[in-house]
């Protein structure tokens, strides 16, 4: 059922070598491959046929769903819609990610819509990885957008990872806190070539004692550009921060645009951005522990990224 | 002060004099020699000047280090020490001369060459990087990756508790946190010629006495020739040999007492005011 390329990209995007244990649903070229469902997580098809629902039930404790989506057949543009039902006090893993392989001159893309309702002190951790590969030239793009609604005391952590490959990419992130609710996103994206890469990113605090924390790393190779742009729209008594860092190597460009909306006097918001190439003292430092300048740029790239 | 003299012909004849001696124990010393500099020169570009000319950080020091023996480099701010100890790394390029390692040149060789001739250096002050850890600098030191070894080396150094293994060599860290992870780096790396430059900054009272007793014992132990850049009077103590640059040339080495005159002349100590000469306001700075 599963061919080379779909393993590859399986083990690439979702970390798996073989069908996953509890919850899954993998979609391969826009068609439904496998699903498996377990006691507290239910997955069907939603009602215009455009995507999944996720249910968790309440009070779940440490289960997983994967939802790995596979594409490798040319001129399509798969768009799916995706909504995860997480009940209240369920502690649940959610492992999404796409992978692209593209074969020929035809463009290929997916845009992953995905919102997520996360119940009263429930926790959910997403993580995203988006990858392409394959010899042909068609373009390959990728939209993911997520959309997160916190009841009071949910937690969300989101690791998005965007690792190579993809030409061009519009991600959006969303999220509207709920009272001392709290919301950890790290977005990491690499572009390389003539590749680009927009990320834009709404966090709306609404509630009362609820905190935020955006970080973005990227790295920009080859003449590829990145833009960034993050707004904290505090509404209330709260904590946020975004962290953006963007590394230039070759003839990369970046643009940063982190935005602060202090609608409460009981807001505290603060965020650092910073653009450049690596800083020479970790070079060096790298270098006088017997690494080469490329080992040193690697190595920094990666625990960058990491 | 007799009235005629002043202050400052006094410290040039002293420092005359030293250079002579200096120049005097070069001779003696070739023997043991380990690490050589033959008319070492740094020069940039003056930009504060008025004509706007070169200028030598560094002006052609000729010196030889011994093998095994614990060398401070002490003088007052902008004299050249970092410069000095950042060209025998690598990490600043000779303008003039020639450095000799063991016998052999280096001066052409890159960091990552020196490093792995046998020389380390702890910079004064150490990079900080997102995403990685003191077990990864740990590795890249030594390329040892498992558990009982990195815990074996985190022993040996002894002033790295377990806790920072794990952490992130980041921003988050303390000025103090930081110089012990890049102390332990460079003693990891099992060095033979091995460059501290103000180690002692950041670290809190209580652990300097260690930290100079761990350099001993390495020195001990594995015959690592040291080189600590420091003012701190418990490194001067510990030397074998003290040595004093002003304007990019070394004017003095020796041990510290003879070290003491010309080191109040060139007012490296900061607190003469307050101790009233009296010595006694803990350091030499």
């Amino acid at each position: 059922m599963l061919d080379a390329i779909d393993r590859a990209l399986l083990k690439t995007v979702a970390e798996l070598e073989e069908l996953p244990k509890g919850a899954y649903n993998i979609r391969k070229n826009g068609k439904l491959l496998d699903r498996h469902v377990s006691a507290n997580i239910n997955i069907e098809t939603n009602e215009d046929e455009t995507g999944i629902i996720v249910k968790i039930k309440p009070g779940t404790k440490n289960e997983s769903v994967h939802i790995p989506v596979i594409l490798s057949q040319a001129g399509l543009y798969d768009v799916v819609q995706n909504a995860f039902v997480i009940g209240d006090d369920a502690e649940v893993t959610i492992i999404a990610g796409c992978g692209i392989h593209c074969g020929s001159s035809e463009p290929e893309g997916h845009a992953g819509i995905h919102e997520f309702k996360v119940g009263k002190n429930a926790k959910v951790t997403y993580v995203e990885k988006h990858y392409a590969s394959g010899e042909g030239t068609g373009r390959r793009s990728l939209n993911p957008t997520t959309k997160v609604f916190l009841a009071e005391g949910a937690r969300a952590e989101m690791e998005l990872t965007q690792i190579g490959g993809v030409d061009d990419t519009h991600r959006v992130n969303e999220a509207v806190l709920g009272p001392n609710s709290l919301l950890l996103i790290t977005e990491r994206v690499l572009t390389d070539g003539e590749q680009t890469a927009v990320s834009t990113n709404d966090i709306v605090m609404k509630g009362r004692g609820s905190r935020a924390n955006m970080i973005s790393r990227s790295v920009m190779k080859g003449n590829s550009k990145q833009t960034f742009y993050a707004t904290i729209d505090a509404q209330n008594q709260c904590y946020g921060h975004i962290e953006c860092d963007a590394i230039i190597m070759d003839n990369g460009t970046n643009e940063t645009m982190p935005s602060l909306k202090a609608g409460h006097p009981d807001a505290e918001l603060t965020h650092e951005a910073s653009i450049g190439k690596i800083a020479n003292d970790q070079l060096t430092k790298l270098m006088s522990l017997g690494l080469t300048y490329d080992q040193a740029v690697n190595r920094i790239i990666q625990g960058f990224l990491k | 002060m007799d009235g005629e003299e002043t202050e400052d012909e006094l410290s040039i004849d002293r420092i005359r004099k030293a250079t002579y001696i200096h120049n005097a124990q070069i001779l003696r010393e070739k023997a043991n020699s380990m690490l050589e500099l033959q008319k070492v020169y740094f020069t940039v570009q003056d930009t504060e000047g008025s004509d706007g000319g070169p200028r030598n950080i560094i002006d052609g020091i000729d010196y030889v280090f011994e093998d095994g023996k614990f060398y401070v480099i002490t003088g007052p701010n902008g004299s050249g020490k970092t410069t000095l100890a950042k060209l025998i790394m690598g990490v600043n390029p000779l303008s003039g001369g020639k450095i000799l390692f063991n016998g052999q040149n280096i001066s052409a060789l890159t960091i990552t060459q020196r490093a792995k001739e046998g020389i380390a250096y702890s910079f004064q002050q150490p990079a900080r990087f997102k995403g990685i850890t003191f077990r990864d600098l740990l590795t890249i030191a030594t390329g040892i990756e498992e558990e009982p070894r990195l815990l074996e080396i985190l022993g040996r150094v002894g002033i790295c508790p377990l806790s920072f293994l794990d952490k992130e060599v980041d921003a988050r860290l303390s000025g103090g946190e930081i110089k012990k992870i890049e102390l332990a780096t460079t003693i990891a790396a099992n060095p033979k010629l091995a460059i501290y430059d103000e180690p002692d900054t950041g670290i809190d009272l209580w652990t300097i006495g260690p930290m100079v007793s761990l350099l001993k014992k390495e020195l001990a132990e594995n015959r690592t020739t040291t080189i600590v850049v420091s003012h701190n009077k418990a490194f001067l103590e510990a030397a074998d040999v003290v040595m004093i640059i002003n304007s990019g040339r070394i004017v003095y080495d020796g041990d510290l007492e003879g070290a003491m005159p010309l080191l109040d002349d060139l007012s490296v100590c900061t607190y003469r005011n307050s101790c009233e000469g009296e010595r006694d306001a803990g350091c030499y700075r």
